[in-house]
C-alpha cells in the first residue's frame, strides 16, 4: 500500500483531490480484477455463523499493520510502509460490520494487509504518524501474511529516543536485542531512513567519481599474502593450502594504476581480523577506495578526494533531508557542517593547537584517539567545520609504502581526513620507485620475500600516484551523528557476532 | 610539598628572611622552630607568617570574612588531601557551586584561603581533561584568575585554560 494507491470513492473526495482521482481510477481497474478473485475465494471459505454479517466479503487476512487500538465501535490501526505511516480507521457503519471491526482489532501486529479505503482530511493533526493531515477510512481489509502473535521486540519501543524512555518509564530496545532480531529492527522508520541514506552515499560516490573520469574496478578478496602486517587477516582454507581475506584493495588499486588506468575506484568488502570491541570497529565493512595518478603534486589527489566528499555531503543535504530528519527524531544531533574548499591543516599546526590547549605530545608522535577528538573540537570551534584534512604526517608513524616528504625527511606526503573528530580516511602518496620501496621496507624490517610481487609491479614504468579509502558505515554514522557503527551496518560483523 | 608552598608564601608576603622548616611524622607536617613553642601544621604556620608580615588583610577584613577564611583553611586540611576519584568529583562540584557568584573565596580580594586552596587544588586541576575543565567552569575561572595573580604562582607550572567553550554540541 502506497500513499497514492489508496482509492477514494465519494464525490467530495474526487472533487477535492482531482489530481489523485485519475491515478485512483487507474488503480481501481487493476484492483477490481484482484478483488473479484479474492471475493470468490473468501465466499467459498466463509462460515456464516454470525447473524447478518453484511460486510463478510470486505475483510480477511494483506500493508503492514504496526499497531491497533479498539475503542467500542471503532478500531484504529497504524499502517506503515517503509519510512511512512498513516492512521486508519475501521468503524461500524454501512461498510463495516461489528465482526469486521473485531477482526481488524485482532490482526497480529506486523502482519501484511491489503486495504481499500477512503482518504479523508482530519481537523486535528495526528502527531504520532508521519502523514499527519489525513486518515484512511477502511472499506475492505485483507491479511496477506500473518505475523506470529508474540514479537521479539515492539517497534514503538525500537524507535523511542533513549532519553524519553527513561523519563516516562517506557521501554527502549537495547542494541543486542535489535541485532539479534535484525529483520524486525530494520523495519523501523529510523533504520529505513539510515539505509536509504547509506544507499545514497554509495550512489553519490559512484556518480561523482565517474563524472571525474574514474573507472570502477573489482579487486580480488582472496589473496595469497597479507598486505599490511600479518596480525589482522582472516585465514581461509584454499584447497590444499591457505589463503587470506583482503584487508584492503590497496595492492590491486596500485597495480591498476601501473596498468595504465590512471584513475580508479572500487566499492567492496574489507575484512579486518582486529579483536577490537569498540563503537567504531567492525570485522567486515564496505570500503570505498580511490587511487589516482597525478601530474605535478600529490595535493591533486587530496583535492580530488575532498571534492568527492563535499559532493557527497551536498547530495545528502539536498536530496535526503527526509531521511536525516527521521533519524534525528530518534537520535538528535547537529547538522553536519563543512567548508568549501575543504579545510586543510598541516600536522605541525595541529600539534601547536593541541599544545595551546594544554596537551603534552611530541612533534613526531601519532595522534591518540582522545587527542584526535579534542583536535576535532578545537577545529570546530575555530573554523566551524566538522570535516577537515590533516596533511604531512610524521614519517615514523606511517606504513612503509608512504612517500617521504622531499623537503623534510621527518615528515611524509600522507594525510588523514576527519569527520566530527573521528578518522575516516587514511591516505598518502605511494612510493612508486622499486629501489626506494625496498629501502623503506627494510627500514621497517619487513620480509622482502613476502612483498616481492608488490615491488615487482613497479619495475615496468609506474606513474606517481596516491589515494585513500573510507569506510561506508563509518561515514554514514558520523554524518548522521550516531554513536555506534553497528547502527549503520545492516548485518554487522564484529569479534562477538557472526549472525544473522 | 608543604614546605615549597610555605617558601612560595614567604616570597609572596615579601618576608626578607626565609625560615627554616623541619617536618614531623609520616604525613610530613611542617614545623617552624623559630620561637618557643614550635608551630606545627601548614595552616598554623601560614597564619603566623601572614601576621608577621603585616598583611593582615590576607586573613580577612571583617569578622565575617575572617570566619570564611578560616573555614576554607580547614577545608584545605581536611578535604583536599584526599585523592580518590569520587572525592575529587565531590570537591570540584562543591567548589563549582560555591564559586558561581564569587570572584574570590572570601570577601572581595585575595586572601590566604585563595592561596592555600590554589596550591592544594593545583595537582588535581593539572590532570583534568579539557572537557572536565569546561564542566566545572567556575572552578576553572577562579583558578585561572588566581594563577595569574602577581606573586602567587611561583613553583607551580601554569595550567592552560581555553577561553572559548569547545564542548557545546551534543555529540559526545
Amino acid at each position: 500500500m502506497t500513499k497514492e494507491g489508496v482509492q477514494g470513492v465519494t464525490e467530495e473526495e474526487q472533487q477535492a483531490q482531482s489530481k489523485k482521482a485519475l491515478k485512483k481510477q487507474q488503480k481501481e481497474a487493476e484492483k477490481a480484477a484482484k478483488k473479484a478473485e479474492k471475493q470468490a475465494k473468501l465466499a467459498a471459505e466463509q462460515q456464516s455463523t454470525d447473524e447478518d454479517d453484511f460486510a463478510k466479503d470486505r475483510y480477511g487476512v494483506s500493508v503492514m499493520v504496526q499497531s491497533q487500538q479498539k475503542l467500542g465501535k471503532q478500531c484504529f490501526l497504524v499502517l506503515r510502509q517503509q519510512q511512512f505511516n498513516v492512521q486508519a480507521l475501521v468503524a461500524v457503519g454501512d461498510r463495516a460490520s461489528k465482526q469486521m471491526v473485531k477482526f481488524a482489532a485482532n490482526i497480529n501486529k506486523e502482519s501484511i494487509v491489503d486495504v481499500e479505503a477512503v482518504v479523508r482530511k482530519v481537523e486535528q493533526k495526528i502527531e504520532s504518524c508521519s502523514q499527519q493531515d489525513v486518515e484512511l477510512h477502511i472499506e475492505r481489509i485483507f491479511v496477506i501474511s500473518q505475523a506470529e502473535p508474540r514479537l521479539p521486540l515492539q517497534l514503538e519501543d525500537a524507535i523511542r529516543p533513549d532519553g524519553e524512555g527513561e523519563e516516562e518509564g517506557r521501554a527502549t530496545v537495547n542494541q543486542d536485542t535489535r541485532l539479534d532480531n535484525r529483520v524486525i529492527d530494520l523495519r523501523t522508520t529510523t533504520s529505513q531512513a539510515i539505509f536509504r541514506l547509506q544507499s545514497g552515499v554509495c550512489q553519490l560516490f559512484r556518480d561523482t567519481l565517474t563524472k571525474k573520469g574514474f573507472v570502477e574496478i573489482q579487486t580480488p578478496k582472496i589473496i595469497s599474502a597479507a598486505s599490511e602486517g600479518g596480525a589482522n587477516v582472516f585465514t581461509v582454507s584454499y584447497f590444499k593450502t591457505s589463503a587470506y581475506l583482503a584487508q584492503s584493495p590497496q595492492l590491486y588499486k596500485q597495480m591498476c594504476i601501473c596498468a595504465d588506468f590512471d584513475k580508479v575506484f572500487c566499492v567492496g568488502p574489507v575484512f579486518r581480523a582486529e579483536d577490537s570491541n569498540t563503537h567504531r570497529h567492525l570485522t567486515e565493512f564496505v570500503g570505498l577506495d580511490i587511487e589516482m595518478a597525478f601530474n605535478y603534486h600529490y595535493h591533486e589527489v587530496i583535492d580530488s578526494i575532498t571534492d568527492t566528499m563535499v559532493q557527497i555531503f551536498k547530495g545528502l543535504r539536498d536530496n535526503f533531508q527526509t531521511e536525516i530528519q527521521t533519524v534525528n527524531k530518534q537520535f538528535p544531533s547537529e547538522p553536519f557542517k563543512f567548508l568549501e574548499p575543504t579545510l586543510r591543516l598541516e600536522y605541525t599546526e595541529a600539534v601547536a593547537m593541541l599544545h595551546e590547549a594544554g596537551v603534552e605530545m611530541g612533534d613526531e608522535d601519532d595522534l591518540s584517539t582522545p587527542n584526535e577528538k579534542l583536535l576535532g573540537r578545537l577545529v570546530k570551534e575555530k573554523y566551524d567545520t566538522d570535516f577537515y584534512v590533516l596533511d604531512k604526517y610524521p614519517l615514523a608513524v606511517r606504513p612503509f609504502y608512504t612517500m617521504p616528504d622531499p623537503n623534510n625527511p621527518k615528515y611524509s606526503n600522507s594525510y588523514d581526513m576527519f569527520m566530527r573528530g573521528e578518522e575516516i580516511l587514511s591516505g598518502a602518496q605511494r612510493v612508486h620507485d622499486p629501489e626506494l620501496l625496498t629501502e623503506r621496507a627494510l627500514h621497517h624490517q619487513i620480509d622482502l620475500e613476502k612483498i616481492k610481487s608488490y615491488i615487482d609491479s613497479f619495475r615496468y614504468g609506474a606513474p606517481p600516484h596516491g589515494g585513500g579509502g573510507i569506510g561506508l558505515e563509518r561515514v554514514c554514522m558520523l554524518y548522521l551523528g550516531l554513536h555506534n557503527v553497528r547502527q549503520t551496518s545492516m548485518f554487522p560483523r564484529d569479534p562477538k557476532r557472526l549472525t544473522p | 610539598m608543604a614546605l615549597r608552598e610555605l617558601a612560595s608564601l614567604e616570597k609572596y608576603l615579601g618576608l626578607k628572611k626565609p625560615n627554616k622548616y623541619s617536618t614531623q611524622g609520616d604525613k610530613k607536617i611542617p614545623v617552624l622552630q623559630n620561637n618557643s613553642p614550635p608551630l606545627v601544621g601548614l595552616v598554623t604556620i601560614a597564619c603566623h607568617l601572614v601576621k608577621e608580615s603585616n598583611h593582615q588583610e590576607l586573613l580577612g577584613d571583617t569578622a565575617d570574612s575572617r570566619a570564611v577564611v578560616q573555614q576554607w583553611l580547614e577545608y584545605r586540611l581536611t578535604r583536599l588531601d584526599i585523592y580518590t576519584k569520587e572525592d575529587i568529583k565531590t570537591v570540584l562540584k562543591d567548589l563549582n557551586l560555591y564559586l558561581q557568584d564569587k570572584v574570590f573565596l572570601a570577601g572581595n580580594h585575595v586572601t590566604l584561603a585563595d592561596i592555600l586552596i590554589y596550591y592544594g587544588l593545583h595537582p588535581i586541576i593539572v590532570d583534568l581533561a579539557v572537557q572536565e575543565k569546561e564542566e566545572y567552569v567556575n572552578v576553572t575561572r577562579w583558578f585561572d584568575h588566581i594563577q595569574h595573580h602577581p606573586g602567587i604562582r611561583h613553583h607551580l607550572p601554569p595550567v592552560v585554560v581555553l577561553r572559548n567553550r569547545i564542548y557545546t554540541s551534543r555529540h559526545r
